[in-house]
């Protein structure tokens, strides 16, 4: 087990820079989740961890030791690609037990550490399989395996689930989760799937065009992210944001938006005459009647039952809000309704630059 | 009813086509074939089978019972010996070289090999005038080093060229898997490379072997022992007499010809997919 800093980390590609100077710890143990849209530059900062990149600036390092000229099979750590990237042409076992065959391991040590970790990972009956004999949760499986034995300092997952199916790929997620509570080694994780981050990170680092926007624990992130890039990118459906300027009336705040309209605004949410970015989430978002004081009206336009939740597309003005709401409301396309939001679930970010204002 | 009708009318064109070229193909083997199981006054006759076939040439080529034929085992043996060295080696300095420019992605690999194609350029016969003179530098003319090394050079690169193509669809992950997994680029090499090779391997090696075994012109040139030749010089041979022993000719021509064919079928299945795969680029 390790801990592992970036610092001021840096990359380029041919004169174009795609990594802008990133600096964060990963504690020992932690499960680290990196996630961000494709060509964030998550995977290039995974892949300079793992050695298979160069880095241009800043250093590494891997439990206090800098990484920057080591080789990848000296860093101590395992990797899990999105292809698998098994051998082909080797059985499970084989598979598994190569990087200890090349380290010259005794074959006592190579079966023993191979049969605990196909124990870990219920590959038992399919050890002296080929890899083309399996199905892709196997073959995944195998691959964990093959990181498993290693026993590395630091586990890389590089999008291990992408290639599976949607059912597959949640079953998946808690075993990597329950395989990370069991050995507790430091986990570097990578994916654009923000529901995968938010379920198995310790940790989320939130990154785009080659910066970490916000790092924190999945609920903080939920909860107060810190600008509007991470605002949108974390939770699903994605946070209501509506465009505006802030106006004092009657004492409290509001964000007056296109049309006139009119969404309430806590203590604090930016300064009058202050254009904005007002983000809701979904659920902070209730029905009510159309002619409930304060609430802001609109037409619904897509009833989307889930079963124990119902989400709602609802037109206010010019902007579309989706809401959802646990139960199953008695409403229609085409009803007329009323929005209500509770103001202390408001986040309001800064125009220009996306920054979070205050509270 | 109809469908029945313009399959078999499909058929009946695949058919027309067909069997010409078969005929085509077979008729000069056909030919081959006749002059060897037939007695030498009935070689010429005419006859569509000879009236006597016999056995009696290959009794006369195996014992070595002719002028022309007094090394035909020497000759057969040198044959082998030139055209699975040259498999070898090809397989050696092109397997290395493709290995360099696909997987280690070594700087300067790509134009490396487009030189080597270059060389196509010049049909193999002008350069043997050249190669001659080169390998008289080397001191090396009537060894049989010299044809080795000139078939090498010959086949050498379209062989990096296809393994070339068929490294590239080796995916790269595995590279990466492997030297994470501690492997040094000579263990990749062996451990996971190769293996993963094989059909083309397969493929590669065959075609260096084969275009060895039919060289005339280069064996002709390099080597002038009758101890030292390849038994397709010594067949060229046979046509320097005013009466050459066509039958006697023929009987070798094809003994000559069954290890290349018993070749190609052992391996077809590789040679199949090892050269298509190496063939389209992904």
């Amino acid at each position: 087990m390790a801990s592992v800093t970036f610092h001021n980390v840096e990359k380029t590609f041919g004169g174009t820079k795609v990594i802008h100077g990133i600096g964060f710890d990963i504690h020992d143990g932690e499960f680290m989740v990196l996630v961000g849209p494709s060509g964030c530059g998550k995977s290039t900062l995974l892949r300079m961890l793992a050695g298979l990149e160069e880095i241009s600036g800043g250093t590494i390092a891997i439990d206090g030791r800098v990484v920057n000229n080591m080789e990848s099979k000296d860093r101590d750590i395992a990797m899990v690609f999105q292809s698998y990237a098994l051998y082909p042409h080797m059985t499970v076992a084989d598979n598994m037990g190569f990087s200890l065959r090349l380290r010259r391991a005794p074959q006592a040590t190579i079966q023993e550490r191979v049969a605990k970790a196909a124990r870990i990972l219920n590959l038992e009956p399919y050890l002296q399989r080929f890899p083309r004999e399996l199905s892709g949760g196997q073959r995944q499986r195998v691959a964990m395996g093959r990181a498993i034995v290693r026993d590395p300092k630091v586990f890389l997952f590089d999008e291990p689930l992408s290639n599976l199916d949607a059912k597959l790929r949640v079953a998946m997620r808690g075993e990597i989760k329950a395989l990370h509570q069991r050995l507790k080694t430091t986990t570097v994780y990578v994916t654009h799937d923000q529901v995968e981050a938010m379920t198995m990170a310790d940790r989320i680092a939130v990154m785009h065009d080659g910066r970490v926007e916000q790092i924190g624990t999945p609920l903080d992130l939920y909860d107060r992210p810190g600008n509007l890039f991470v605002a949108q990118f974390i939770g699903s459906p994605a946070m209501n944001v509506i465009e505006g300027t802030v106006r004092r009336g009657n004492g409290a705040l509001h964000l007056e938006a296109e049309g006139g309209i009119r969404w309430p605004l806590g203590d604090g949410g930016g300064a009058d005459g202050q254009r904005v970015a007002y983000g809701i989430r979904p659920e902070h978002v209730m029905l009510a009647s159309p002619d409930t004081l304060g609430a802001v009206a609109g037409e619904i336009i897509v009833v989307e039952p889930t079963g124990a939740e119902t989400e709602l597309l609802v037109q206010a003005g010019s902007v579309q809000i989706v809401l959802r709401t646990h139960g199953r409301p008695v409403v229609n396309a085409g009803d007329k309704v009323g929005l209500s939001v509770d103001p202390s679930m408001v986040h309001v970010f800064e125009k220009q630059t996306g920054a979070r204002l205050a509270a | 009813m109809k469908s029945s009708w313009r399959r078999a009318s499909t058929e009946a064109k695949l058919l027309l086509v067909g069997i010409p070229v078969l005929i085509w193909t077979l008729l000069p083997i056909y030919h081959l074939v006749l002059f060897a199981i037939s007695p030498k006054e009935s070689a010429f006759a005419g006859q569509l089978w000879p009236d006597h076939p016999t056995l009696h040439n290959f009794a006369v080529v195996f014992r070595e019972q002719h002028y022309y034929l007094s090394h035909f085992w020497l000759q057969l043996w040198n044959s082998l010996v030139i055209a699975v060295s040259v498999g070898v080696l090809t397989l050696v300095v092109a397997t290395a070289a493709a290995f360099a420019i696909s997987r280690l992605r070594v700087r300067g690999g790509r134009t490396v090999m487009n030189l080597a194609l270059f060389t196509y350029f010049i049909p193999a016969a002008f350069l043997a005038v050249p190669m001659y003179k080169t390998m008289g530098n080397y001191g090396l003319l009537n060894n049989q080093w010299s044809l080795i090394l000139a078939m090498v050079t010959i086949a050498a690169p379209y062989s990096i060229w296809v393994l070339k193509q068929a490294s590239d669809k080796l995916p790269y992950e595995l590279d990466e898997a492997a030297r994470i997994d501690g492997a040094s680029p000579p263990q990749l090499f062996r451990l996971v490379y190769l293996p993963l090779m094989t059909p083309s391997l397969v493929a590669i090696g065959t075609y260096a072997l084969l275009l060895a075994w039919n060289e005339y012109l280069y064996a002709f040139l390099l080597l002038s022992n009758d101890t030292q030749i390849t038994l397709s010089v010594a067949l060229g041979n046979f046509l320097a007499a005013d009466d050459s022993p066509w039958e006697l000719l023929m009987t070798v021509g094809l003994i000559y010809a069954l290890p290349p064919a018993a070749i190609y079928y052992a391996f077809k299945r590789y040679m199949v997919g090892g050269l298509t795969a190496g063939a389209v680029k992904s």
